[in-house]
């Protein structure tokens, strides 16, 4: 018996050991870990559900909505409080009319990756299946309602193509902003981008306490330890446009391709900035589906290209006011300076023709500018070189962005040095000579071209084109956006209004190539384009291969207000074909103008 | 031969009583608080377990133990028929044929009941064979036998925490007794030389996905890993002073599975805190040494080896149980005796603490050498 006597003593001590390891393992879990697992514990039981904020509207800047927002009632899944997939399944594919499988497939394969990541199952339920829903909601545990805002156009496709889109965030929209929720919708191109973090808002968030299944339970006992925040909703964005201007300048379009610019030449508003073709933004509202995407992306026309800021094309004779402006600064020629146009202009071997087969004759600056002949314009940028003529491209603002603050592209104002950089390969002077004229290697957005013409229209001020005129937070703090002035482009008054003079010929004078711009009230000035397309098949025939139409413009001639810029792709001759647009758009503004003054006296 | 003896009275082992008592209060008040809020269905059946086992353990305690030694061989050849009535008649829950149903109210579970016989009789095979000497390996295969029978019918239905728990008792009782050091090392190099074969061959996947769970418990949140990490979420939460009776979220909120049962330790850690499961470990640690005590006060080897047994049985059930709770020890499905829900294991301890009751309250004279502890 007294060797079990010792063993019972080894026994106890043993005993001794493992409680006391099992109180300190207590001592660790209980007081060293215990605050992170008190935080853990909260974790567990309360689940946190958003509060979209909703998106900041777009409106026009007289407060007329170009963008709303409307609710909509979105069905989410939490996959880690899902206690039966089966029958979650069957119940939403009954009361959805969605595929029980789909919506099974879904649910099991989101448990496999993030089982604490809500998913989306169906989105803008109408109301019927919402009450269905809310009635049965206790026999769904892990199912989650969420009201979100749908994007509403008012106004349909009225535009979209500055407007711009909104989709899914991506990686890259999470990494700009980390705060977003994973189904959140982000601006993608347009205004929606741009202003992205004005629009957005902030989203709140409510807690609520559930139990082991997900299942909301009454939260009193643990109303301490809950927290929420209201959302703040994105602020209202006004923009310069005039919804009146842009349906006008989108009707003017019609069926054509091309855009229409119409800015206020004194402080650089954008009343309207038409692009055609374009699309319909409500495809995008829900996040578009790829076969809707797909279509739009292969579609030969680009409607997703804002032309009017994206769109690259050789300006044609718009850009003979940069050239005269140049020369006569430059001091090359004086406005009296004739020289004779036989129709064609010989540069070593080569032979540059006027548009006008038969020759212009003896032609001055003016008469140059209103019958837009080439073969002047061929010598004095022959005198001038590219060099010097690259820099007043670049004072005009070709070249470089406009800083509209939506998606634009910078085209070329080419010189020497670009040609080397770019192609490797010397200047050639056939290559001035046709710059002048606005060919060649030169490329312009028309956005750039209405910069150009306010900028000659207001005396030399070009102005940064202002899109947006203030935001406007929901509690009603506005932040005007002031508008900007690029530049003074270094030119004396005398030269620009010799430009402006020659201008009013083109639409004014018998033999000026914009007479179609005409209006009875409003002497208006402008400039016609008709820019070859040089990479085109000639061979096929058709439409494609036509010149594109340029007009330019300013209204009126002695005050000037408002410059109109129109490009109609593959239009044929700008007098022709786009100055009669310009008429349109420049007779309806003068037109509201009217109205809003006799509105405002009453 | 039940005999009255004023001396029996005097010498009942009152402190043990009432610190059984005392737990018992105790598992009540827990079982309250985490069946409140399904009805209090379990607090109501235990108080009746409690009840019913309280008196199987006076009645058992007035039984001489030498009586108990006389039978104890019909009571192992009884518990491994009923092991083999479960394995036929045994009414499934979740995966196991463990529980037969008495009437429409109770269940019992034999192979939770099966521990005091196979005790027993481990004790009288000891008693007679015992010659004062370490075993070797050969000496052992009797022993093994008589463990090996009621081990393999419950490893059958299967009940894995129960298996467990047999093992460690019976191989603590032989370890108590002795073994040579050399057999216990050839003993230990069998046993893993035999793990891999187990490993790849005799354990379902389930029982392998069990024991990686335990490695890494993120590997599963969803299912024993889940239980894991909320369980020692309740815990920790707790922190020192704990959230205080029925105010424990995890409990309330019925994070913790298996409140009732083998996760009871975690709920009354949720509740009381550091101090409240301290003290509930000091308590058991009393009687566990109240139970060694009385074995070191007896005179025959039966009954040493039967208190023994029964400290092992105590110990191991808290030792795995509240390990598992804790997150030391894998979850295997060991209730903690006297703090548990559930028939069977409340029954096996009052009988088990009546055994010793028993023992101790006719050893007198007290020798004056040990640890006094009433």
């Amino acid at each position: 018996m007294q060797d079990f006597r010792s063993r019972l003593v080894v026994s106890t001590i043993i005993l001794g050991i493992a409680f006391l390891v099992l109180a300190s393992r207590l001592w660790f879990l209980q007081v060293l870990k215990g605050d992170e697992f008190e935080l853990f514990s909260l974790e567990n039981r309360i689940r946190v559900e958003r509060i979209p904020a909703p998106r900041g509207r777009v409106l026009d800047r007289y407060g007329r909505e170009l963008v709303v927002n409307r609710p909509s009632f979105d069905i989410y899944v939490l996959p880690k409080d899902v206690d039966d997939v089966v029958s979650l399944s069957k119940n939403l594919s009954m009361i959805l009319e969605l595929d029980n499988k789909d919506i099974a497939e879904k649910v099991s394969q989101a448990s496999r990756k993030n089982r604490f990541k809500t998913i989306l199952i169906a989105q803008d339920i109408n109301r019927d299946q919402l009450a269905f829903i809310e009635a049965r909601r206790s026999s769904l545990p892990g199912l989650i309602i969420e009201v979100n805002n749908l994007r509403q156009y008012p106004h349909g496709t009225l535009g979209a193509s500055f407007l711009g889109y909104i989709g899914k965030v991506n990686e890259n929209d999470l990494e700009d902003n980390p705060k977003l929720s994973n189904n959140a919708l982000v601006g993608k191109t347009g205004i929606e981008k741009s202003w992205e973090s004005s629009l957005h808002g902030e989203d709140g968030f409510v807690q609520k306490v559930t139990d082991a299944l997900g299942r909301e339970v009454d939260s009193s006992p643990f109303q301490k330890d809950l927290k929420s925040k209201n959302s703040v909703p994105g602020k209202d964005i006004f923009l310069a446009i005039d919804i009146d201007l842009q349906k006008a300048a989108e009707e003017a379009l019609g069926e054509e391709s091309g855009a229409i610019v119409a800015v206020n030449v004194k402080n650089g508003q954008v009343l309207a900035l038409a692009s055609k073709p374009s699309f319909d933004p409500a495809d995008f509202i829900k996040g578009i589906d790829s076969k809707t995407w797909t279509k739009l992306m292969n579609d030969k026309t680009f409607p997703l290209v804002n032309r009017a800021t994206q769109g690259l094309y050789a300006p044609g004779s718009v850009f003979k006011m940069v050239a005269s402006a140049a020369a006569m600064k430059e001091g090359i020629v004086n406005p009296d300076n004739r020289f004779h146009c036989p129709g064609y202009y010989r540069l070593g071997t080569h032979t540059f023709r006027c548009w006008k087969r038969g020759g212009h004759g003896w032609m001055n600056m003016r008469n140059a500018i209103v019958q837009s002949c080439d073969v002047y314009f061929y010598k004095i940028a022959e005198r001038l070189g590219i060099d010097t003529f690259a820099k007043y491209m670049n004072n005009f603002g070709f070249g470089s962005v406009t800083g509209i603050g939506i998606e634009e592209r910078a085209g070329v104002a080419p010189s020497r040095e670009w040609k080397l950089k770019r192609f490797k390969k010397p200047w050639y002077k056939g290559e001035t000579i046709v710059s002048a004229i606005g060919q060649g290697y030169v490329s312009t957005t028309p956005l750039q071209i209405a910069v150009m013409t306010a900028a000659i229209a207001n005396g030399g001020t070009l102005l940064k084109p202002n899109l947006v005129l203030k935001e406007v937070t929901f509690s009603g703090d506005v932040n005007e956006i002031k508008p900007e002035r690029v530049a003074r482009v270094p030119v004396e008054d005398e030269i620009i209004s010799i430009i402006r003079d020659a201008m009013t010929g083109v639409v004014n004078d018998p033999r000026g190539t914009g007479r179609r711009a005409r209006l009875e009230n409003v002497t208006v000035a402008g400039k016609t384009g008709t820019a070859q397309v040089v990479s085109l098949d000639a061979q096929t025939g058709n439409k494609s291969h036509m010149d594109h139409a340029w007009f330019t413009s300013f209204a009126p001639a002695e005050a000037p207000e408002i410059a109109v810029t129109v490009l109609v792709e593959h239009g044929g001759k700008g007098g022709a074909v786009a100055a009669p647009l310009a008429k349109k758009i420049m007779e309806i503004y003068f037109k509201l103008k009217e109205e809003r003054k006799a509105n405002d006296n009453v | 031969m039940i005999m009255f003896d004023r001396r029996l009275f005097y010498s009942f082992g009152w402190s043990l009583f009432l610190m059984i008592l005392a737990f018992s209060a105790l598992s009540l008040l827990n079982l309250y608080s985490a069946s409140y809020q399904t009805g209090l269905v379990f607090f109501k059946k235990q108080i009746l377990w409690v009840g019913l086992g309280v008196l199987c353990m006076l009645v058992v305690s007035f039984i001489n133990y030498k009586l108990l030694k006389q039978y104890s061989l019909y009571l192992y050849v009884l518990s491994i028929l009923l092991l083999l009535f479960v394995l036929y008649f045994g009414r499934e829950v979740s995966g196991s044929k463990s529980w037969i149903s008495i009437g429409s109210f109770a269940t019992i579970q034999p192979s939770e009941l099966v521990k005091i016989p196979v005790i027993l009789a481990l004790a009288r095979f000891y008693d007679n064979d015992y010659q004062g000497y370490s075993y070797g390996l050969l000496d052992l295969i009797k022993p093994a036998l008589l463990v090996a029978f009621p081990l393999v019918l419950v490893m059958l239905q299967p009940d894995l925490g129960t298996a467990l728990t047999i093992i460690l008792i019976s191989g603590s009782m032989i370890l108590f007794i002795g073994v040579r050091k050399r057999s216990l090392a050839l003993l230990l190099a069998l046993v893993l030389g035999f793990s891999y074969p187990a490993w790849h061959f005799f354990l379902k996947p389930y029982q392998k996905e069990r024991i990686k769970t335990f490695v890494d418990p993120s590997r599963d949140p969803l299912d024993s890993g889940y239980n894991a990490i909320q369980s020692r979420i309740a815990v920790g939460s707790g922190g020192f002073t704990g959230k205080g009776f029925m105010a424990g979220s995890q409990t309330q909120l019925r994070f913790i599975p298996a409140q009732q049962t083998d996760f009871a330790f975690s709920v009354l850690a949720e509740e009381w805190g550091f101090l409240g499961g301290v003290a509930a470990l000091l308590l058991y640690f009393m009687i566990i040494l109240w139970i060694l005590d009385t074995a070191s006060r007896s005179k025959d080897k039966f009954s040493v080896l039967v208190c023994f047994g029964i400290a092992a049985m105590f110990f191991w059930h808290i030792v795995v149980n509240v390990g598992m709770v804790i997150g030391l020890l894998p979850i295997t499905g060991v209730p903690l005796l006297l703090l548990s829900y559930g028939g069977s294991s409340t029954l096996t301890a009052m009988i088990g603490v009546g055994i010793v009751l028993g023992i101790r309250m006719r050893k007198f004279p007290v020798p004056a050498t040990a640890v006094e502890l009433r």
